[in-house]
């Protein structure tokens, strides 16, 4: 063989060689899509998917958000045109159960570890009513009360833990001049999702309490929900002058210029205040004397799988990553500031602010907003539950209504469509 | 108008039918047909764009039977009539009174007034929505300011929170907002009127106030049946200006709740946060604001004509 030849050989055992290793490479590397409402947070979702790369680099994950209103329409499309991503955000309650049912999200409760690193809390927001979950829980938000600490200092006042304390802060505050609570009406939606519904755990007793108004053996207007109401009324007079006809935004003015010195807000409004000139903390809403404490830690998002995904197998890979020990911290800090994940194992959250709203959880039970769980839906015409409540405060904080007949006004209009309540 | 001469007549008859296809196949597609298909989906309910299942008058029962719908529809209704009753009393009488002091040959710079009358106009409504919402801000807004710097601190009221002053605010923003075209029209008519019936009345004396009242008024009386009815239509579709200041739920508690807001919720949005609407009682609200404006313009049409024969008679002025 001449010289030439075997050169000539050489060269195509190479050349094959490298085709044939470039193509088995070709074949491991595998790109997933992951479709979620969270267009604001691509950032912050491509810094986590880029840690789950190099962990595990033949996966790639492509993250592709929806605007957020069209986002269950627009899933709900492409898994019926069969162009769903493999991996999506999923909603909770209803709306996440509707999608599994229909067969489009996987069941994912065989994940190893699954229901160790999850209490049932946390699952029950992606579950279906036999406890199969149909998605692993991302993110959490939380609920508290924004104070301004030097103002707290200037007045000598601390912390309360008791609802009767809280309202005698506000009083000691609005005596000395100083506007307590800088919440308000206009927008409907704050009053009743961060006020309102923040504190209700303290007073129907948790998460417990809430079941037994869902299945009927309490009802809306009993004395715990007439209490409730009794505390909207009573924190009325320490809002800003003109609270009925300021919004969200003008209360988180309020609280930024130190025109107030407390906020009942949630977590994700913490970069709101990053610039401020004042100190500021969260505490967590305090219960009626003789109550046990509650945070309200409210459910976002679950993370889904499309059940007709090519890559089962990489999908799984990637929702067990996702509450592994060695992504615990990547997700605990990667995800948006005041969003919390839910895992069990999930690590120390390094933004100051972030973290002190975690840590009013410790020693506090949890629970979802009052109305998320039963009572977001109505048949037409029909007012939903939440919508009963959101008009029951406002007309208790304007005068328009007792808290007793308050609490009447969201019994009656649940007793006309929900069947726990109608006997 | 003069009239063709006989014999082309019957030419001509079907030559501008031609001219008129184009129009009238484009008012057919966009106008007719979604007015009649919104008529027939009031007897259907459903979710989503599908709607299968008739119901007969369901829908329309439902908006009157006592239920929660009809009690908001009802409330709805009645919003309307008080939001287009302080138009016809502020927007149209302010309008009246803009032509009027206009339209007198005394007035310099009449052109730059008529211009800032009708600027708010050309606006859109969420825009000076958003105005008017930083204006009325109790904590910062310009107007309580400006009642507690004249000692008027108690009248600083949270006005657009508050359900007795927030209809009525809404409604003069609107007027407001809208004054420019009534102005316009007014002006438009008392222009139109022979400089010859002034001159002459000046000549047997009359006052000042004497040549309105017996002059001008009468003879702009058809134009205030015109102005009454595109405001009559105009508030029963209204929508955008009250769901820039109040939202889609005519806040405070229903107080601004009007049929544009109500129909909005019911047919297109469904209620927060949830958001399933319901499109066929959503076209049941649609098709009795229908009804009403109609109603409304026949019997606007009945007494203005009525009174544009009896002018016809007294336009006419011999001296």
């Amino acid at each position: 063989m001449s010289l030439a030849k075997r050169a000539k050989i050489v060269a195509l055992v190479l050349f094959a060689a490298v085709a044939l290793a470039s193509f088995v490479s070709a074949q491991a590397k595998v790109q997933l899509t992951m479709g979620s409402w969270r267009t604001d947070d691509v950032a912050n979702w491509n810094t986590i998917l880029a840690a789950f790369n190099q962990k595990y680099p033949a996966i790639t994950i492509k993250f592709d958000p929806t605007n957020p209103p069209d986002y269950n329409a627009t899933l709900r499309q492409q898994f019926e045109a069969g162009i769903a991503p493999d991996l999506a955000f999923a909603r909770t309650y209803d709306t996440g159960i509707s999608m599994f049912k229909s067969g489009y999200f996987a069941d994912v409760s065989d994940l190893p570890g699954l229901k160790n690193q999850y209490d049932s809390n946390a699952r029950a927001p992606w579950a279906d009513e036999t406890g199969k979950s149909f998605a692993v829980p991302l993110a959490a938000v939380s609920h508290g009360v924004y104070y301004n600490v030097d103002m707290f200092k200037k007045y000598n006042i601390a912390i309360p833990t008791t609802w009767e304390e809280f309202l005698a802060v506000c009083k000691k505050l609005k005596d000395a001049g100083v506007t307590p609570l800088a919440n308000s009406l206009k927008d409907q939606w704050d009053i009743n999702e961060v006020f309102l519904m923040s504190i209700a755990p303290n007073f129907i007793g948790g998460p417990e309490g809430r079941k037994a108004y869902e299945n009927g053996t309490r009802r809306f207007n009993d004395s715990q929900m007439v209490a409730l109401f009794q505390a909207m009324k009573d924190v009325a007079q320490y809002c800003p002058k003109g609270f009925e006809a300021l919004t969200y935004n003008d209360s988180s003015s309020i609280f930024a210029t130190q025109q107030a010195a407390m906020y009942f807000d949630g977590s994700w409004s913490i970069t709101n205040y990053k610039d401020v000139p004042f100190t500021w903390s969260v505490f967590a809403p305090p219960p009626p004397r003789g109550m046990k404490p509650y945070v309200t830690f409210h459910i976002d998002a679950g993370l889904a799988m499309n059940a007709k995904t090519k890559f089962p197998k990489e999908a799984r890979t990637f929702l067990q990553w996702v509450y592994s020990d060695a992504a615990a911290d990547t997700i605990a800090n990667g995800l948006p500031t005041g969003f919390f994940p839910m895992a069990k194992n999930a690590s120390k959250i390094n933004e100051v602010h972030a973290n002190a709203f975690l840590q009013l959880n410790a020693g506090r039970g949890t629970d979802v907003r009052l109305t998320w769980p039963k009572l977001m839906t109505a048949p037409s015409g029909d007012i939903t539950g939440y919508n009963l409540f959101g008009q029951a405060t406002i007309s208790v904080m304007t005068g328009k209504m007792t808290p007793k007949e308050a609490a009447d006004s969201v019994q009656t209009g649940l007793a006309v469509y929900y069947p726990p309540q109608m006997k | 108008m003069q009239s063709a001469p006989a014999g082309r007549i019957r030419w001509y008859g079907a030559g501008w039918m031609l001219y008129i296809l184009p129009a009238l196949l484009v008012y057919i597609v966009f106008m007719v047909f979604p007015v009649v298909n919104s008529m027939r989906l009031s007897f259907y309910t459903g979710s989503g764009y599908q709607l299968t299942n008739y119901v007969g008058f369901d829908n329309f029962v439902k908006l009157f039977n006592g239920s929660e719908a009809s009690i908001r529809f009802l409330n709805a209704f009645k919003n309307t009539w008080i939001f287009f009753a302080i138009h016809m009393l502020v927007q149209n009488s302010l309008g009246l009174l803009f032509a009027l002091l206009l339209s007198g040959r005394v007035f310099r710079g009449r052109g730059i007034f008529r211009t800032i009358i009708f600027i708010p106009a050309t606006l859109s409504p969420l825009v000076t929505g958003y105005v008017w919402q930083l204006i009325l801000n109790p904590n910062w807004g310009a107007l309580n300011k400006l009642l507690t710097g004249i000692g008027l601190g108690s009248l600083a009221l949270p006005w657009l929170g508050n359900t007795n002053t927030a209809l009525p605010v809404v409604s003069l923003v609107s007027s407001w907002q809208w004054v420019g075209l009534p102005t316009m029209m007014f002006l438009a008519g008392l222009d139109r009127i022979s400089a010859e019936l002034f001159e002459a009345a000046e000549i047997d004396g009359a006052t000042h106030w004497q040549l309105v009242a017996r002059i001008k008024l009468p003879l702009i009386l058809p134009i205030v049946g015109i102005v009454s009815i595109l405001t009559f239509v105009g508030n029963f579709n209204a929508f955008d200006g009250i769901y820039a200041l109040e939202g889609a739920d005519g806040q405070p508690l229903y107080s601004t709740d009007v049929m544009g807001t109500f129909f909005y919720r019911t047919g297109i949005a469904g209620q927060h946060p949830a958001g399933i609407p319901d499109m066929g009682l959503g076209a049941a609200v649609a098709t009795l604001t229908f009804i009403v404006l109609i109603a409304g313009i026949l019997v606007a049409r009945r007494l203005t004509q009525a009174r544009d024969e009896s002018l016809s008679g007294g336009r006419i002025v011999r001296p």
